[in-house]
């Protein structure tokens, strides 16, 4: 091999019968530069751990993982969407905000298994003063529950497809589709956990808002122009930023008025411009300064008559 | 002490115009006045245009959600038939120099001319002053205006909020049912909808 290779390389005057005309300035080079890429594509061919399910996007790359590693009939199994963002590009949460539009996923998935929907980890606040977004940087996993019925076949894998629709936007913003896919062992016996992408599962599950502690109190009202939540958590709330879960409720960019207590906090949240009715429940997620996340999911009392 | 009379001055004339300047106007409101210069060169008061129904068309020719409605020709067939009875268009774009969708003068006229776009006037709001006033915060958003001067819509163009041209045949075009429902005198049924889109690209903005 090492022979040939040298063969290749040698000055031009040398080679064996070859007419190559070019303006390139050395043919030696030329050869050595082919000879390379074809041993790198054969190597990425052959003996590449390229998994056969990642997506290249537009800047990053998309994935459908599971946690387990087989399917096991009548066992849940939790699969993720995996995108690994460039730097500064971001996708958004369930409720975009004020601009941009949320990954949605379409299952193709075989006779027996069912996929839930999105479990979406807790949002960053993006964007400007004016124009303000809830979305995701970085390595985000979005996790979905999925459930395998007693009778799935276990002869053959299980197949499982995800066509992936999105918006990556930086300074600017590019619609994506993804056609991702991912086969899986069905197994009688239980699913041993995937150790290669557990710490992931572990981490994603970690950035996932939190049921509110069963000790707190919420109220909520609204007025003409604001929802006003009440928090009584036994202990002072200095700081905490509400995500709206639903969109066109509050508005964005509006800054949020928090009044601290020595038991919670009073939130005052401005409504969105687009709101023209009344809202049953305010959904949402409260974070703290330490970044403790909590869902919030309360009934909203209308205003007294002559408010 | 001068210099200090003048701070103070400067203070308490932003304190009193700052509710003009950063209350943007809702549905059933009076629609602030303006003057704006568009790429043909002319200046347009929103003044002069009382007794006219007025739209105003936030645009960024690179956006893709701006592109749906461009390279499918539905925004152009919009500008068309609604000059055509009377209302006054007017396509703003709010980017900042160097930002995504700004445009030249020349660039916008050669882009209209392309595209066939139609509309009364495209009005370059590089400082995002237009843009600010109207508080736009997605290309596409669209506010009407009627001829009393009152903000009668104020949101997204249509109700299907993707980037795919293939959604609007099946999509209620908010545009045209307001337009339609005030000029026959009925009540604007959706006056208010939330805008769908990329970001203004105002100065300052990184996304």
């Amino acid at each position: 091999m090492e022979r040939r290779f040298a063969a290749m390389c040698m000055p031009a005057e040398s080679k064996r019968d070859l007419a190559v005309k070019h303006s390139f300035p050395c043919a030696r080079y030329r050869a050595s530069f082919l000879c390379l890429t074809f041993i790198i594509i054969c190597c990425a061919l052959l003996c590449g751990r390229e998994p056969a399910n990642a997506a290249p996007i537009s800047h990053g790359t998309l994935d459908l993982i599971a946690e387990d590693s087989s399917i096991a009939p009548g066992h849940a199994i939790t699969l993720g969407l995996h995108f690994k963002l460039e730097h500064g590009w971001h996708i958004y949460w369930v409720n975009p905000g004020d601009s941009g539009e949320p990954p949605i996923v379409t299952w193709q998935l075989p006779e027996g298994i069912t996929a839930g929907v999105i479990e979406w980890p807790t949002p960053q606040k993006l964007g400007t003063s004016t124009i303000v977004d809830y979305g995701y940087e970085g390595d985000v996993l979005l996790l979905v529950p999925a459930r395998a019925a007693a009778n799935v076949a276990t002869a053959k894998p299980a197949q499982l497809g995800a066509a992936v629709r999105f918006l990556i936007c930086r300074e600017m913003c590019i619609p994506g589709k993804a056609q991702l896919s991912l086969t899986l062992p069905v197994r009688a016996q239980a699913a041993s956990p995937d150790g290669a992408v557990e710490p992931m599962f572990a981490a994603a599950r970690a950035h996932l808002p939190k049921p509110s502690p069963a000790t707190w109190k919420y109220s909520a009202r609204e007025t003409k122009s604001d929802f006003v939540l009440d928090l009584n958590a036994g202990h002072a709330i200095a700081k905490a930023i509400f995500f709206p879960r639903e969109e066109s409720q509050v508005n964005n960019s509006a800054p949020q008025q928090l009044v601290s207590s020595p038991t919670g906090l009073k939130l005052t949240l401005e409504k969105a411009d687009e709101l023209t009715k009344s809202v049953a429940r305010l959904k949402g997620v409260l974070v703290l300064q330490s970044g403790e996340a909590y869902i919030v999911d309360v009934p909203v009392r209308p205003t007294p008559a002559g408010r | 002490m001068k210099r200090a009379v003048l701070a103070l001055a400067t203070l308490a004339l932003l304190f009193v115009a700052a509710p003009i300047l950063f209350s943007a106007p809702k549905v059933g409101e009076p629609a602030p006045d303006f003057t704006a210069t568009a790429s043909n060169g002319k200046t347009y008061h929103l003044a002069d245009y009382r007794g006219k129904y007025v739209v105003l068309e936030w645009h960024n020719n690179g956006c893709p959600y701006t592109r749906k409605h461009y390279e499918s020709g539905n925004m152009q067939r919009l500008q068309k038939e609604w000059t055509a009875k009377g209302v006054v268009w007017f396509t703003v774009i709010s980017s900042a120099p160097g930002a995504q969708g700004y445009m030249t003068a020349d660039a916008e006229n050669s882009y209209m001319s392309k595209m066939s776009a139609a509309p009364t006037a495209a009005l370059l709001d590089p400082a995002g002053d237009l843009g600010h006033l109207y508080d736009a915060k997605t290309t596409p958003q669209i506010v009407i205006i009627n001829p009393q001067g009152t903000v009668i819509y104020d949101g997204a163009i249509d109700d299907h909020p993707t980037s795919d041209p293939a959604d609007i045949p099946n999509s209620k075009n908010y545009v045209s049912a307001a337009l339609e429902e005030a000029m026959s005198g009925r009540p604007v049924d959706t006056p208010t909808s939330r805008p769908y889109g990329c970001s203004v690209k105002y100065p300052g903005s990184s996304h």
